[in-house]
C-alpha cells in the first residue's frame, strides 16, 4: 500500500485533498440548511400546527365543486380568456422578438455595440418579473385581459429574444457560405441561408412557451390583469375551498390539452416534410 | 467568349415552368391556410382578451414615462443624486432579500431531496413497483402543474402570511420538476453497472447506490442548480400573495407609487440574480469540467 | 487571366498557406492536388474572398482582388462561382430557390427577398437545371435530395452565375463514384464547352490525372508541383501524399463508365 502511494503521490494526493473539499462543502452547505430552516421557523411549531390545518383544508377542498352552474360558465369564459391571453402573448412577442434577436446574434449583427446593448436589455427585461410587467401595464391599459396579455408578451420578448438568437447563431453557417460566395449581400445571406434553416426551431419553441404561459397566464388575475386567476384568488380568499379546487383542476385540463396539442403540433412541423414554406 | 447558359426553347421550357409554379401555389396555399388559421384566433383571443388596440395608442405614452418615473426620488431629482435616499430602506430590504434567498435555498435544497429519492421509484427503467412509479409521476405532474403562487396562497391559509407559505410552495414545484427531469436522467443510464451489483444478489437500494448513482449524480447537480436560479426568481414574487421574502415589500411599493423605492428593489433583485446566476453557472461549468476528466 | 502572388494565410503563427504564386490562364482546367491539410481549401477560399489573405495578392486582369471591398467585392465573387464539399444549399428552400441565389447580385433586394422572380430568371434557372438533369425536381426541398442530386443543383447555381471561373473545392469528396462522374463530367463540361476556367481541388490523383489539363501540387502551404498531368511521376506523387499515398495512387479503381442513358444530356454550349 504504501509503497503504492510512493509510486503514484499525485494520484493519493488529489484524491484526499477532492475529498476532503467535498466534505467541508457538504457539511458547510447542511449547516446553512438547518440555520436557513430555523430563521423561517421550521422549528417553532408554525410547521405542525399549518400542517394540521393543511390536511384540514385539503379534505374541505374535496371533491371538487363549483357551486351552481352559473360558476362553471363564468369559470369557463374565463379559461378562455387566460388562454387568449397566453396566445397573444406569446405570439405577438414572438414578433417582436426576432427582430431583437437578429441584432442580438453573432452571425447576423457584426457591430460589437448593438449585439451588446441588445443583449443587455433582453437580459434586463427577463429578469423582471412577469407580475411586475402585469402591474406595470395596468398603469397603462387599466385593469383587465388586455394588460395581462400584454405582461406576457413582454417578459417573452426577453425570453424569446435570447432563444431566438442562441438557435441564430448555432445555424448552420454553410448555406450562408453558399450563397455569400456568388456574390449575394449580407441581407440575402439572412433572409434564404439562416432564417428558414432555424424557422421550425423557433416554432417549436414558441409552441413551447404557449404551454407554459397558459400557467403564468392562469395566475397574473392574483394581481388584476384577467384571467381565470382572478376567480381562484377570490375562491381562495372567501375560503370557497371545493370552488378552489374545482378552478385548479380546470387549470390542469386546459394545460395538459395546450401541451398535448402544441406537441403535436410541434412534432408535425419537425417531422413532417413540406411543411410551411418561408 | 460568352458564358450564357443557353436558354431552353419555349416548347421545353414552358411544362417545367408549369410544374414548378404549380409546387410553389400548393406550398403558397398551404403556408397561407395556417396562417389564416392563426389570424383566425388571434382575432378571436383578441375579442376575449378585451384587446383595444386604441386604447393602447392612447394610453402608450404612460410606459416611458412610467418606467422614467421610477429613476426619480420624490423631490424630483433623479435617483443617482442621492443614492442614500433611493435606498434609504436598504438595510430591511437586504434583509428580506437575505430571507428570498433562505427561501430559494431550503425549498431547492427539500425539494430536490426528496425527488432525488422518489425519481428512482418514477423512472420506467429502475422502477420496483409499476403502481408505485404511476402514482408517483402523476403526484409530480400535478405539483409540478400547479403554480406556485396558487400553491403559496393555499400555505397562506394554512400557515399564515410569511415565508413558511411561501418556502413550501417553491418545496411542492421544485420537487414535481425535479422528479420528472431526475426520472428522465435515470432512464437514460446505462444498466450495465446496475445489472451487475444486482447480480450479487444485492437488494434494490444497493443496486441504486453503487450502480445507478454514480452515473446520475453530475446531471442532478447540474438541474438542481439551475432550478436554484429559478426558484431565486419564484421567491422573489412569494410576496405578491404575502408568502414571505422581499415580494411583500415590491408590490407595496408598485400599488402605492413608491416609484423610487420600486426601482431600488428591482435594482437589488436584478444584481442578486445576476450574481446567483453568474455563481451557478461557474459551479456547473466546473461540474462539467470534472465530469470531462478520466 | 488570373494570377496569385505571393498569397500567403497564417492562423496563429502557422502557415496554412504559404507564399503561393501562380498564374492560370483563360479557359484551362486545373487540378489543385495535395493531401487533407495541405492549404488546398484555404487557398481556393482566399480567390473568391470567403477567406482574407494575410499578405500577397490576387489578380484577375487588372484587377486588383484583394482590395475589393463592398459591392466590387460582391461582384467579384458573383463572376467567381464556388462549388462546395458540402453543396452549401439551404436545406429546407426548393432546388429553383437555390440555384436562384447564383442570380442574388444582379437582384434588387425589395423584389428578391419577398421571393418575386422574374420569368426570365426563372427560365435561366430552369435551363441550367436541365442542363443537369434536374429540372423535373425544381420545387423540391434540396435537403430531400441525394448528394449527388445536390451538387448538381450547387452547379447550375454557379452556372446562373455566368462566371468567369468556377472553383471547385472537393466537389466530389462526399459523393458516390457514379455521382463523381457525373460532377466531374460536368466540370469538364464548362470548361470545354463554355471556356470557364476551371480550379478543382481533389484528393484522388487519378481523377486529376484523367480530368484536368494541368495539375499543381500542394504541401503544407507550399506549392511543389507544377505542370501537365503526364509530368506527374509516381515518385512526386508519392512525396505529395507521403502516408496517404496508398489511398490515392493505383489503388484506386477508375470511375465506372455509366450505362448511356443514365448520362445527363447538356444543354449547354458557348455561343
Amino acid at each position: 500500500m504504501s509503497a503504492m502511494r510512493q509510486r503514484y503521490p499525485e494520484h493519493f494526493q488529489r484524491f484526499g485533498r477532492d475529498r476532503f473539499v467535498m466534505a467541508a462543502i457538504g457539511v458547510g452547505l447542511f449547516a446553512l440548511l438547518i440555520y436557513a430552516m430555523g430563521r423561517l421557523g421550521f422549528f417553532d411549531g408554525t410547521l405542525l400546527s399549518g400542517l394540521g390545518r393543511l390536511f384540514e383544508i385539503v379534505g374541505l377542498m374535496l371533491p371538487p365543486d363549483p357551486g351552481s352552474w352559473a360558476h362553471v360558465k363564468t369559470y369557463s369564459i374565463s379559461l378562455l380568456e387566460t388562454v387568449a391571453i397566453a396566445l397573444l402573448g406569446t405570439l405577438s412577442a414572438a414578433v417582436l422578438a426576432l427582430p431583437v434577436a437578429l441584432l442580438a446574434a453573432r452571425n447576423v449583427t457584426a457591430q460589437r455595440v448593438v449585439r451588446f446593448l441588445s443583449r443587455r436589455s433582453l437580459d434586463t427585461i427577463r429578469s423582471v418579473d412577469i407580475l411586475v410587467w402585469a402591474l406595470i401595464w395596468i398603469n397603462v391599459v387599466g385593469l383587465g385581459p388586455f394588460a395581462g396579455a400584454l405582461a406576457i408578451m413582454t417578459a417573452d420578448i426577453g425570453s424569446f429574444g435570447k432563444l431566438f438568437s442562441e438557435a441564430i447563431e448555432a445555424a448552420d453557417r454553410k448555406p450562408v457560405e453558399g450563397i455569400t460566395s456568388a456574390g449575394g449581400s449580407h441581407i440575402f445571406g439572412i433572409r434564404f441561408g439562416i432564417l428558414p434553416e432555424v424557422f421550425p426551431v423557433l416554432m417549436s419553441q414558441v409552441l413551447y412557451y404557449f404551454e407554459s404561459n397558459t400557467r403564468s397566464a392562469s395566475i397574473i388575475g392574483i394581481v388584476g390583469a384577467g384571467g381565470i386567476g382572478l376567480h381562484l384568488a377570490e375562491a381562495i380568499r372567501t375560503l370557497e375551498l371545493q370552488q378552489t379546487s374545482f378552478i385548479v383542476l380546470m387549470i390542469l385540463v386546459a394545460v395538459a390539452a395546450i401541451d398535448f396539442l402544441s406537441s403535436q403540433l410541434r412534432f408535425a412541423m419537425i417531422g413532417r416534410r413540406g411543411g410551411v414554406s418561408v | 467568349m460568352s458564358t450564357h447558359v443557353v436558354r431552353l426553347p419555349e416548347a421545353q421550357l414552358q411544362p417545367l415552368l408549369a410544374v414548378y409554379n404549380a409546387s410553389v401555389r400548393s406550398r403558397r396555399r398551404h403556408t397561407l391556410l395556417i396562417l389564416a388559421c392563426v389570424a383566425v384566433a388571434m382575432l378571436l383571443a383578441s375579442i376575449s382578451a378585451e384587446v383595444s388596440l386604441s386604447k393602447l395608442a392612447e394610453n402608450i405614452h404612460r410606459f416611458p414615462s412610467y418606467i422614467v418615473r421610477l429613476f426619480f426620488l420624490e423631490n424630483g431629482q433623479p435617483v443617482w443624486t442621492d443614492f442614500g435616499e433611493w435606498f434609504w430602506g436598504l438595510q430591511r430590504w437586504l434583509r428580506l432579500l437575505g430571507e428570498t434567498l433562505l427561501m430559494a435555498y431550503v425549498g431547492t435544497v427539500l425539494g430536490a431531496g426528496v425527488a432525488f429519492v422518489l425519481a428512482f421509484l418514477a423512472a420506467a427503467n429502475v422502477a420496483p413497483s409499476r403502481w408505485l412509479r404511476i402514482i408517483v409521476r402523476r403526484f409530480g405532474e400535478v405539483c409540478r402543474t400547479v403554480p406556485t403562487l396558487v400553491l403559496a396562497l393555499i400555505f397562506v391559509i394554512s400557515f399564515g402570511l410569511g415565508p413558511m407559505a411561501g418556502v413550501l410552495a417553491v418545496i411542492v414545484h421544485t420537487f414535481g420538476v425535479l422528479t420528472k427531469l431526475f426520472a428522465e436522467v435515470i432512464e437514460n443510464i446505462d444498466m450495465k453497472p446496475v445489472e451487475g451489483v444486482s447480480s450479487t444478489g444485492s437488494p434494490w437500494h444497493v443496486a441504486m447506490r453503487f450502480g445507478a448513482l454514480p452515473q446520475v449524480m453530475s446531471n442532478f447537480t447540474s438541474y438542481t442548480l439551475l432550478r436554484f436560479e429559478i426558484n431565486v426568481r419564484e421567491a422573489a414574487v412569494m410576496g405578491f400573495v404575502g408568502a414571505g421574502g422581499i415580494g411583500q415589500d415590491l408590490v407595496e411599493a408598485i400599488r402605492k407609487f413608491y416609484y423610487s423605492d420600486v426601482s431600488a428593489i428591482l435594482v437589488l433583485i436584478l444584481l442578486t440574480v445576476a450574481v446567483i446566476d453568474m455563481l451557478t453557472s461557474k459551479a456547473r461549468h466546473r461540474l462539467i469540467g470534472l465530469e470531462g476528466k478520466p | 487571366m488570373l494570377r496569385l502572388e505571393g498569397i500567403t494565410k497564417s492562423f496563429g503563427g502557422k502557415h496554412a498557406v504559404d507564399g503561393v504564386s501562380l498564374t492560370v490562364p483563360v479557359g484551362q482546367l486545373v487540378g489543385v492536388i495535395g493531401r487533407s491539410g495541405a492549404g488546398k481549401s484555404t487557398l481556393l477560399r482566399m480567390i473568391n474572398r470567403l477567406g482574407e489573405p494575410t499578405s500577397g495578392r490576387i489578380l484577375f486582369g487588372d484587377t486588383d482582388v484583394t482590395a475589393l471591398r463592398g459591392r466590387p467585392l460582391r461582384a467579384w465573387r458573383a463572376r467567381c462561382a464556388m462549388i462546395f464539399q458540402q453543396f452549401n444549399l439551404a436545406g429546407r428552400l426548393d432546388v429553383l430557390t437555390n440555384v436562384l441565389m447564383g442570380r442574388a447580385f444582379h437582384m434588387p433586394p425589395s423584389r428578391a427577398l419577398l421571393k418575386m422572380w422574374t420569368d426570365d430568371e426563372k427560365a435561366q434557372a430552369l435551363s441550367a437545371l436541365e442542363g443537369l438533369d434536374m429540372a423535373r425536381l425544381a420545387g423540391q426541398r434540396a435537403e430531400t435530395l441525394s448528394g449527388g442530386q445536390q451538387q448538381r443543383v450547387a452547379i447550375a447555381r454557379a452556372l446562373v452565375q455566368e462566371p468567369d471561373i468556377v472553383l471547385a473545392d472537393e466537389p466530389i469528396a462526399s459523393l458516390d463514384p457514379r455521382n463523381t462522374k457525373v460532377v466531374m463530367d460536368a466540370l469538364q463540361h464548362i470548361n470545354r464547352h463554355l471556356g470557364i476556367t476551371v480550379i478543382c481541388n481533389l484528393h484522388s490523383l487519378d481523377l486529376a490525372r484523367s480530368y484536368c489539363d494541368r495539375l499543381v501540387g500542394m504541401s503544407g502551404g507550399r506549392v511543389v508541383f507544377d505542370g501537365a498531368p503526364a509530368a506527374l511521376t509516381d515518385a512526386t506523387a508519392r512525396d505529395l501524399y507521403g502516408l496517404e499515398a496508398g489511398d490515392v495512387v493505383g489503388h484506386a479503381a477508375p470511375p465506372p463508365m455509366l450505362p448511356a442513358g443514365v448520362q445527363p444530356g447538356f444543354a449547354l454550349a458557348g455561343s
